[in-house]
């Protein structure tokens, strides 16, 4: 009885010691490889809201609407350095609107009014073009339809609006639910340093 | 029915006649309004594009400054390493509580607790559950790595598992916790029943893999696409998924946590590390009575002839609280003495 526990003990013991090992060297292993963390980031060159040659098209709402978050972590980012700063903001107006007595469409485009408008400086009414205007995007409001960002590229805008993921709302899922929705594939996985870069656009295909 | 107008008598408009001129008067408004919706752009601005490049802040003058623009930052790492920490304290605690303590009450403020931190405010990611999908994917991909915290989580509860048995699934793990606390009125699930039934995790586990390790653009995470209460985590989700959780809790009301015992891939593993535990939880007859009340308290069907079968023991430590040695027996035992005037062998 006795020996045949501690065999029994033995057995366990031999066992417990290979698992353990097989983790110590399967951990090590992934611990050797491992190079930080990768987070999602919408691939402005694909994605057709922002992809340059797409014009006159509906928006796509899907990261909007596919999100696991429940107010989608996709939201429009303004690289400022890059805003016209125009007058009359294609993505800011709905420029189809009939215009107002003063002389700028009466719609605004965000459904979420999640963007402000503000002049920079002193407004000059005899010269509109030369006045300049601060568009910010109110991020916490906006839930990444891309209405603005379709809007704001090339040949109305300059393509300063994108879609980007945020990473305070981000939960990283393991397949991005946008991801597996989005046509285009223009969900990717890229290390954090490489997923904040200000976007490049570039002509694909 | 007539209703006077001054002098004259007449019918009152019916009810419909009434909703008839009404709704052609709406329709006739709703058709003007689109006619005149339709007609604006013809009164919109010719759009053009006022500038070709953005003026930068010397252009613009005045003191203007670009702001900033918005970066958040994913969750810092060493806030990532923390929950690690935390992971691995509330299993050590779970184990002292249970394997020392032999108490309950505070396993359920360790399960409502885990519940709210690793469930409800960290929506349910990372868990070493999922963490097994990247682990795999990790090991067969050469081009996959995974960070150091996910590693972690997913070895910590295997390795306590290895000398204690499964205290992640106790309190620890959110799902597990979230069934833990709905537990109402559990039926004994017939053994072979049972036993059939904890294959699926088996089968789960290995399509799981087999769904994991495709190439990058098949790869799918099965355990977190249906992950039945992740849902509930995030306040958020497909009708159908939120469905299924509210069944299985509906469910786990009656049979002790279903998704654990039957479905949880990384409860297949955990339950052969807990094979080989070097302790875990015991029923044994000095501490306890051989009385097997505790048989109908588990839950899980986790007590044979009287003894913990430790590979599907969920730490709950329900065994303990149902056992009467302490409160009553100690009573009985003391009246006993008084009664007889002697003591008792």
């Amino acid at each position: 009885m006795s020996e045949d526990l501690t065999r029994r003990d033995l057995f366990a013991k031999v066992a417990r010691g290979t698992v353990l090992a097989t983790l110590a060297g399967g951990a090590g292993f992934l611990v050797k490889k491992a190079n930080g963390q990768v987070v999602w980031q919408v691939n402005a060159s694909r994605c057709i809201n922002s992809r340059l040659g797409e014009v006159g098209v509906e928006a796509c709402n899907l990261c909007t609407t596919e999100c696991v978050v429940a107010l989608s972590a996709v939201r429009a980012v303004n690289e400022y350095s890059k805003c016209g700063r125009c007058n009359i903001c294609p993505a800011y107006f709905n420029i189809t609107s009939a215009v107002n007595a003063q002389g700028q469409p009466s719609e605004k485009l965000c459904p979420r009014d999640a963007i402000a408008r503000k002049p920079i400086g002193k407004v000059d009414p005899e010269d509109p073009a030369n006045n300049f205007y601060e568009y910010i995007i109110d991020e916490e409001r906006c839930d990444g339809c891309g209405k603005c960002v379709m809007q704001c590229k090339d040949p109305l805008g300059l393509g300063s609006i994108t879609l980007r993921v945020r990473y305070d709302k981000c939960v990283n899922c393991n397949s991005c639910s946008i991801s597996r929705a989005c046509p285009q594939h223009a969900l990717m996985q890229l290390p954090v340093e490489q997923a904040l870069q200000p976007v490049v656009l570039k002509r694909t295909g | 029915m007539t209703v006077r107008f001054g002098a004259i008598e007449r019918p009152l408009p019916s009810v419909t006649a009434l909703i008839g001129r009404r709704a052609w008067a709406i329709l006739a408004l709703l058709a003007f309004t689109l006619g005149a919706v339709r007609s604006a752009p013809a009164q919109a601005i010719e759009y053009q594009r006022p500038v070709e490049t953005a003026p930068q802040q010397d252009a613009i003058g005045g003191g203007y400054k670009t702001p900033a623009v918005q970066k958040p930052l994913p969750r810092d790492y060493w806030l990532q390493v923390l929950d690690v920490v935390a992971l691995a304290a509330m299993m050590g605690i779970s184990v002292w509580l249970v394997l020392k303590r032999r108490s309950r009450r505070w396993l359920v403020a360790i399960a409502i607790g885990c519940l709210g931190y690793f469930g409800f405010y960290r929506e349910g990611c990372i868990c070493p559950i999922g963490s097994l999908q990247n682990v795999v994917v990790a090991i067969v991909d050469p081009r996959y790595s995974i960070p150091i915290v996910v590693t972690a989580t997913f070895v910590l509860p295997l390795v306590v598992a290895l000398f204690f048995g499964r205290a992640f699934c106790g309190g620890v793990c959110a799902l597990g916790a979230i069934q833990e606390l709905v537990v109402l009125k559990p039926v004994q699930v017939p053994r072979r029943l049972d036993r059939s039934l904890g294959l699926l995790k088996y089968v789960y586990l290995v399509t799981v893999i087999l769904f994991a390790v495709k190439p990058a653009l098949g790869r799918d995470f099965l355990i977190c696409r249906f992950d039945p209460f992740v849902g509930f985590f995030r306040r958020t989700g497909t009708p159908h998924m939120l469905l299924l959780g509210g069944a299985f809790l509906v469910v786990g009301m009656f049979v002790g946590r279903p998704y654990c015992r039957y479905l949880c891939p990384y409860g297949g593993l955990l339950n052969w590390c807990a094979r080989l535990a070097r302790r875990g939880v015991t029923i044994t007859p000095d501490r306890e009575l051989d009385c097997g009340l505790c048989a109908g308290a588990c839950p899980y069907g986790a007590i044979e002839q009287m003894r913990a079968v430790g590979r599907n023991c969920l730490y709950c430590a329900r065994c303990y609280s149902s056992c009467p040695n302490d409160r009553e027996l100690a009573h009985a035992k003391a009246g006993l003495v008084q009664l007889s005037g002697a003591t008792p062998s």
